[in-house]
């Protein structure tokens, strides 16, 4: 016998006799353990006239759609199973997330693999049905016969998930720990795709997934949440884990963040901070929301004036910020004032003795800390402007505004 | 207080819905054929009204999920498909009632029901598809507020209001309680109040709120609020009808806008306007929500992608699904020929069986701690839970085989 695929639901209900052809009982469930084998079918769960059993694979000699055969004598052992993945219970009808496909979907089956080796019958999980095909098999399941059924099924197109493309959503963080559930293809995808399935899900679910992933993914998923769901989700965290993914976001969307927040929220994730990630925050927060003070990140690159090109790729090589606010390198004289802003493209193509002075751009546009959203959204539209030095009334550069943050502020006005 | 607002409007808006163009039909049906003396019925339908709904909000303020979402995880998908399948055709049956309430109405003033209902459906599609939850929830609760309409009709018709109190208190005569029509009411009452879609609607907007267990305590109130007054609204149409069509012997009314008509000569014109205008406007309201709450219960019950924020090509069972309840709803009005009733007792017998069960899968959902925890029903409310669906559910069974 070779190689076959089982869907679940066609076996649940089947008769499981050991070889004597004496009854068991009927299979109720599927058993995975996910941390011996994240796939691997491990017993099988049979309720008989003693009440439910448990059958571990290896005893399975063979499994077909109305009969399951167990070694000769094996009755079932009544052991109570550790966390485990209980196929039915557990993942039929259930979400989870569609890591291929971005997004979170339901089961309508679970297809098994059968693969007979030494007279045993190994099975394990192939892929997640979620399309027509699993539906129409349960629903037609026992009203219609067998073979008129799978004729029909055949001309159904299948919609599967493969098996490692799918991502178990628990909301107990006692058995996420037990069954290794971690989110892990979720936390490869793009934070904004990470964001669209997250607000898919209910609120403790989401909860679960800023627990579970790493704080800097976590960050980036936050910032582009809808500010209502991002603000229930970090309500719903406790202040330590909130303050930990915050201290991963820029200081601009974490003191947007923050604000939203109300005062003892914001108050107790602000205290649980390094001093040295709260300062900018607190700083920025002091400035009114729809201004362009309020707007800005005080993450930026900048130089002494008479900075040449070769400073300049050093401070590039070590700069923590993010690409955005490494767009432009700005000069600054000794009162801290702004002389001008060079561009990454300017930099990479001038020779490295060049002063970075004669490459900047003319006229300097800035703004200043109380312009308005109106005002910084035209200057970006007329100058067409990847970023905007903000500057105080002594022409001192506080911070940057950069294109994507203006992107948000027209789509959210409007 | 800011915590009521913050939460206030799905309890208050499936409530109102409720007095859709069915539900005034029947209160004046009550009004018109017995008086003030049905009036008693409504303290106990407002307290099962609240109990039900509140078991709803409740489910959706603490798991985060629709009520079709719980069922098909706890209950399986074969009985999902069979409950889902159930919905549509209700819901459908009320959609096509709703499109027959504008119909009425605007022919109350001599307008063409061929122009005016397509019309109410671009209206009613376009308002779903282009407005956000947060703009509809605006004009739902502005909806809400014309209800009010039906209380001045009330006063306008100079009610004897003491004994319209003393039928609302004081225990029914044994006598009525054993005649075949008065009972029938009765259950008409209850049916009409108590709806399978209200606890899928309900459940679901408080999820798309984003209403969390720590608000709930303030959308309890919400829910109660909205109950309570639309209790009050059915309570003055009732006393509207009673105080002039009953006294007058005018006791059979085809429709609701048949009561608008009748009512004119004697309550007034002014009457007359408000019962016309009231009648268009919980149509129009009720034909807003039912289609697409009914689009979202089954997609998401049944794993199709759901959304108006999803396009079309990714969400296409959901707008499809949308868009021929919108359609055929509306255009089975201006089909000549249409066995309307047909439609109707169908839309009624569906109910009645669907009801039951909603309420059996509502009373066990509310009662598992794995998915309630500490918000699960305590022993006393279970009791008058129970207690409610089981009379409800007997009392639309009754229906289904008196009618």
């Amino acid at each position: 016998m070779s190689v076959s695929v089982i869907a679940f639901t066609e076996l649940l209900g089947a008769r499981v006799r050991d070889a004597d052809g004496r009854l068991i009982g009927q299979l109720r469930d599927g058993v995975v353990l996910p941390q011996e084998a994240t796939a691997r079918v491990a017993f099988l769960v049979v309720v008989g006239p003693e009440g439910e059993r448990l059958i571990a694979l290896g005893d399975v000699e063979s499994c077909g759609g109305r009969l399951i055969r167990v070694a000769p004598g094996i009755r079932g052992e009544t052991v109570a199973l550790p966390e485990a993945l209980f196929l039915k219970r557990d993942l039929l009808d259930q979400q989870v997330i569609d890591v291929h496909g971005r997004k979170v979907v339901r089961v309508n089956d679970i297809d098994l693999e059968a693969r007979p080796t030494n007279g045993r019958t190994e099975l394990s999980v192939l892929d997640v049905d979620v399309g027509a095909r699993g539906a129409l098999r349960r629903l037609g399941k026992g009203l219609l016969p067998r073979r008129t059924l799978r004729a029909l099924l055949a001309r159904v197109p299948t919609r599967a998930i493969p098996w490692h493309f799918v991502d178990l959503i628990e909301a107990d963080p006692a058995r996420r720990v037990k069954l290794k559930i971690a989110y892990e293809g979720l936390a490869k995808l793009h934070p904004a795709d990470i964001a669209d399935i997250i607000e898919d899900l209910p609120p403790a679910e989401r909860e679960s997934v800023f627990e579970t992933i790493d704080e800097e993914i976590a960050a980036g998923a936050l910032e582009e949440l809808q500010p209502k769901i991002k603000v229930a989700v970090v309500q719903s965290l406790d202040s330590e884990r909130a303050a930990d993914i915050v201290e991963e976001m820029a200081p601009d969307a974490a003191a947007d963040l923050l604000a939203d927040l109300p005062a003892e929220d914001s108050g107790a994730i602000l205290s649980e901070m390094a001093p040295e990630e709260r300062q900018p925050i607190t700083r920025l927060l002091e400035f009114g929301q729809k201004t362009a003070a309020g707007r800005m990140t005080t993450e930026f690159l900048a130089l002494p004036v008479d900075a040449t090109v070769r400073d300049g790729m050093e401070s590039l090589r070590t700069f923590p910020g993010g690409f955005k606010s490494a767009l432009v390198i700005y000069l600054l004289d000794r009162e801290r004032e702004l002389c001008g802003g060079v561009t990454l493209l300017k930099i990479a193509t001038a020779t490295p003795a060049t002063p970075l002075r004669s490459l900047t751009a003319t006229p300097m546009i800035t703004c200043s800390t109380e312009a308005g959203d109106e005002e910084v959204a035209e200057l970006f539209d007329k100058y067409n402007l990847l970023t905007l030095p903000v500057v105080d009334d002594h022409q001192r550069l506080v911070g940057i505004i950069t294109a994507d943050d203006v992107l948000s502020l027209l789509r959210h006005r409007g | 207080m800011a915590m009521l607002l913050a939460v206030v409007g799905p309890g208050i808006i499936t409530a109102n819905v409720d007095n859709d163009a069915g539900g005034i039909y029947t209160y004046s049906l009550a009004g018109a054929r017995f008086g003030y003396s049905l009036l008693w019925t409504m303290i106990p339908i407002t307290i099962a009204l609240v109990v039900v709904q509140e078991m709803a909000a409740r489910m959706g303020a603490v798991t985060g999920k629709g009520l079709s979402d719980l069922i098909r995880e706890q209950f399986g998908l074969r009985t999902t498909f069979l409950l889902m399948a159930a919905l549509i055709v209700t819901n459908f049956g009320n959609i096509v009632a709703e499109f027959a309430g504008i119909a009425s109405s605007v022919e109350l003033f001599d307008a063409p029901r061929y122009v005016v209902v397509p019309l109410a459906a671009v209206v009613v599609w376009l308002v779903v598809v282009f407005g956000t939850y947060r703009s509809v929830e605006k004009v739902f609760l502005a909806a809400s507020a014309f209800y009010v309409a039906y209380i001045v009709a009330g006063v306008l018709a100079k009610p004897d209001w003491y004994a319209a109190l003393l039928g609302t208190v004081e225990r029914p005569r044994s006598i009525v309680l054993t005649s075949h029509d008065y009972l029938y009411m009765v259950i008409g009452l209850v049916g009409t109040t108590i709806a399978p879609w209200m606890q899928f609607y309900l459940q679901a907007s408080i999820v798309e709120k984003g209403i969390s267990a720590k608000q709930y305590r303030a959308s309890r109130l919400d829910v109660v609020i909205g109950c309570v007054f639309t209790d009050v609204v059915a309570w003055f149409i009732i006393v509207a009808c009673a105080a002039t069509l009953f006294a007058a012997h005018h006791h059979d009314i085809r429709d609701a806008a048949d009561a608008a008509q009748a009512l004119r000569p004697l309550a007034g014109e002014y009457a007359y306007l408000l019962f016309a205008a009231g009648l268009f406007n919980a149509s129009l309201f009720a034909a807003s929500i039912l289609p697409i709450s009914t689009a979202y219960t089954v997609c998401e019950g049944l794993g199709f992608e759901a959304g108006l924020d999803k396009r079309f090509g990714e969400a296409p069972v959901f707008y499809w699904l949308y868009t021929v309840l919108v359609v055929a709803g509306a255009g089975v009005l201006l089909l000549p020929n249409v066995p309307l009733v047909h439609v109707m007792v169908l839309s009624q017998v569906v109910n009645g069986i669907v009801l039951p069960v909603v309420l059996v899968f509502m009373l066990r959902l509310t009662n598992d701690r794995s998915l309630l925890g500490s918000h699960a029903n305590s022993r006393i409310y279970n009791v008058i839970a129970s207690a409610t669906v089981l009379i409800v559910a007997v009392l639309t069974v009754l229906m289904l085989f008196t009618s």
